[in-house]
């Protein structure tokens, strides 16, 4: 256990003084997003004045040194009530704005977030992305109320997206998670989260801030975190999601090697938890659904094919000492084949990630270099998808996804039995099997 | 004249006695250096190989592509196993030459005080060679990933120029250790440099000035693209 406390600025304990205790605390990490953080602040405001007037709630904006007026924004941004019909007004919500320490990144921000929120003893946290365009009032109480009032302990978010909109997640991280620890969270990563305070401090009670956990890494660690320590999931409809793209100086492959080099630690770290889990169950989900119209998305597909034929060939060496023999011809094999018929399929791309897993767990290349080598492979299945899902709708394009974690699921026992080196795999399969499947909620 | 003739008969094999019972214990320190050089060798050498064993050398050596490399140049033996023999070696060399200066000859003690003092160079060289080849090999596969990553066709081209210019320059330092043709080796180094440097000029220059003005523009405007697509979000 780590007692020992986050460093936090003078001024930020002063406030924290004269706040002294909260019930809610909303966390807001944010690098440069003056042009959308206002709309943010004034969403949160108005749903916590809306959805929980009579609770003490603090506004927390962890900030990376943005050289535009983003904290000043925060700090100032009124919040109208009355076009709102919100009748309470004498609630106050109380504004931290305050620097982070540590490795710059998404990670560290939520680091100093969860600190404060231990130093106010909050019962209840929330989490969202400074760069939401679509965030309404409304989230406030998706995100917050299931921990308030229904007894769980994480609430994830669930988005209608663009069929081509969050691709990490609808090829590795959904699917992969989902295989995995056994609960259908759609959004892993999806950035907008509630929790309880007693998770915010199980949280910092970690010695990840070194880790790809203080950058990209956090949404999928804060996720297999809850899942594995036992808390209660569950999932909230919010709609679209639209926002601004992710940190626009971090390219491609960093952002991939970030999440699923998260991913493939929290393996490491949970083996126990996930080697044992034969099937997967629905988590609740929250919130009226409806369908919303999404922004459209432009995509080279013949782009990302020429990559992938590069990855081929230049990485080839590479990519023998990370996937199995019959994996990498049958990648060869899609050398010749034209683009229109160019296709990664599900069986394949869950041996890749699962052969990438045990070669990440065999050390057999640095690690920097094993998962930016996935890169061209990542892109080759992504334009797989979008062939495949050409002239779908996204309700019709997450059939595809959906069969695509089947697979995942279905050949999970590939890597599980390739994984122990110390004890014999049956043994664990074989338990698992012998126990009785979960009841679907 | 029975004592003239003894004189002049056992005289040259009294002194040749003589000799021998002077050099003797010199021999005889020797062979007891040189065996307790052998056997303290061939400790050391085991004790090496199987110490680099027990933390994970061969693994690491096979992270980083060594033990590829070490495949495809012809040599089969574990890199553990490798460096032990080095040790053995090593000690066995120190050993002989400290043997042979028990024998107090005064050319031979020459030879071997040069022998020892180039010890340290040779040393020095190895490690020098060791690292640079590591090295290269570690950057050249970053290069060769960050260049597919970043859709150049001729990543390949980039990566492998990576490895020998490292290498050049290792083995530039290396002989400058040994002390051979010192000057011959920083001339040779800075032309072929130079020369790589010019041409690597000239090459963008002329057929690449479009991408090295695009590069530019990103750079010096602030504008960054996504190599591969900009509506695409990936998160």
């Amino acid at each position: 256990m780590n007692n020992s406390s986050i460093p936090l600025t003078p001024e930020t304990e002063e406030l924290l003084g004269a706040v002294r205790s909260a019930d809610i605390l909303v966390g807001i990490p944010s690098f440069n997003n003056a042009g959308t953080i206002g709309h943010v602040v004034r969403a949160v405001g108005a749903g916590l004045a809306k959805y929980f007037h009579g609770h003490r709630a603090v506004l927390v904006n962890a900030d990376g040194g943005s050289t535009d007026d983003t904290p000043a924004i925060v700090a100032h941004t009124m919040v109208d009530l009355e076009p709102l019909f919100i009748s309470d007004r004498q609630s106050t919500l109380h504004r931290i704005v305050t620097p982070y320490h540590g490795i710059p990144g998404k990670g560290s921000a939520f680091r100093t977030i969860f600190e404060v929120a231990r130093r106010l003893k909050v019962k209840a946290c929330a989490v969202v992305d400074s760069d939401v365009r679509s965030i309404t009032p409304e989230w406030m109480e998706l995100l917050l109320h299931p921990i308030i009032k229904e007894g769980y302990d994480y609430v994830a978010p669930y988005y209608r997206r663009h069929k081509y909109d969050g691709t990490i997640t609808n090829s590795i991280a959904y699917p992969l998670t989902r295989a995995l620890y056994g609960q259908e969270v759609r959004q892993p990563i999806g950035g907008d989260f509630g929790f309880t305070g007693e998770l915010a401090q199980h949280y910092l009670e970690k010695h990840v801030w070194e880790s790809d956990v203080a950058r990209f890494g956090i949404d999928i660690w804060m996720t297999t975190e809850a899942i594995t320590s036992g808390a209660k999931v569950c999932q909230s409809f919010l709609g679209a999601k639209i926002h601004d793209p992710k940190d626009p100086a971090a390219d491609l492959s960093s952002m991939l090697r970030q999440v699923v080099g998260a991913l493939f630690a929290l393996m490491e770290a949970h083996a126990s938890s996930w080697m044992s889990v034969t099937d997967s169950r629905k988590v609740p989900l929250f919130g009226f659904q409806y369908e919303v119209g999404v922004e459209p998305v432009n995509v080279n597909v013949e782009r990302m094919v020429d990559l992938f034929h590069l990855g081929l060939t230049d990485l080839r060496d590479i990519w023998a000492r990370i996937l199995s023999e019959d994996a990498l011809d049958q990648l060869s094999r899609l050398r010749e084949v034209p683009i229109r018929d160019f296709r990664i399929p599900d069986s394949l791309w869950a041996k890749i990630i699962y052969d990438a897993a045990l070669a990440h767990h065999r050390s057999v290349l640095p690690q920097e270099h094993l998962l930016k080598a996935l890169t061209p492979l990542y892109l080759g299945k992504t334009a797989s998808f979008v062939l495949d899902s050409q002239g779908l709708t996204t309700a019709e394009a997450e059939h595809l996804i959906e069969a695509l974690c089947r697979t995942f699921e279905k050949q999970k026992e590939y890597l599980v039995t390739r994984w122990p080196q110390s004890h014999d795999a049956r043994e664990v399969i074989g338990a698992a099997h012998a126990r009785p499947e979960r009841s679907q909620p | 004249m029975t004592s003239n003739w003894e004189h002049t008969l056992l005289g040259p094999v009294a002194a040749l006695g003589e000799r021998v019972f002077t050099i003797l214990p010199n021999v005889l320190a020797m062979i007891i250096l040189l065996l307790v050089g052998l056997g303290v060798a061939w400790g050391m050498g085991h004790l090496t190989e199987r110490l680099l064993r027990v933390i994970g050398l061969d693994r690491l050596c096979d992270r980083i592509g060594i033990a590829a490399a070490m495949l495809r140049g012809g040599i089969k033996s574990d890199p553990s196993y490798i460096i032990g023999r080095i040790t053995y070696w090593l000690i066995v060399i120190f050993a002989t030459t400290a043997s042979l200066g028990a024998l107090d000859v005064a050319p031979i003690n020459q030879a071997a005080h040069s022998l020892l003092s180039y010890i340290p160079h040779l040393v020095t060289a190895a490690v020098i060679g060791i690292i640079g080849y590591l090295v290269s090999n570690f950057v050249s596969q970053a290069v060769l990933i960050a260049a597919v990553n970043a859709g150049l066709p001729p990543a390949r081209w980039i990566a492998a120029g990576t490895r020998w210019g490292i290498q050049l320059l290792t083995v530039a330092m290396a002989l400058e250790q040994l002390g051979i043709a010192q000057h011959i080796v920083v001339v040779g180094f800075g032309i072929t440099w130079g020369g790589l440097v010019l041409a690597a000029a000239l090459a963008l220059g002329l057929g690449g000035k479009d991408l090295a003005k695009d590069f530019l523009e990103r750079r010096l405007a602030g504008h960054s693209r996504s190599p591969i697509n900009e509506d695409l979000r990936h998160l």
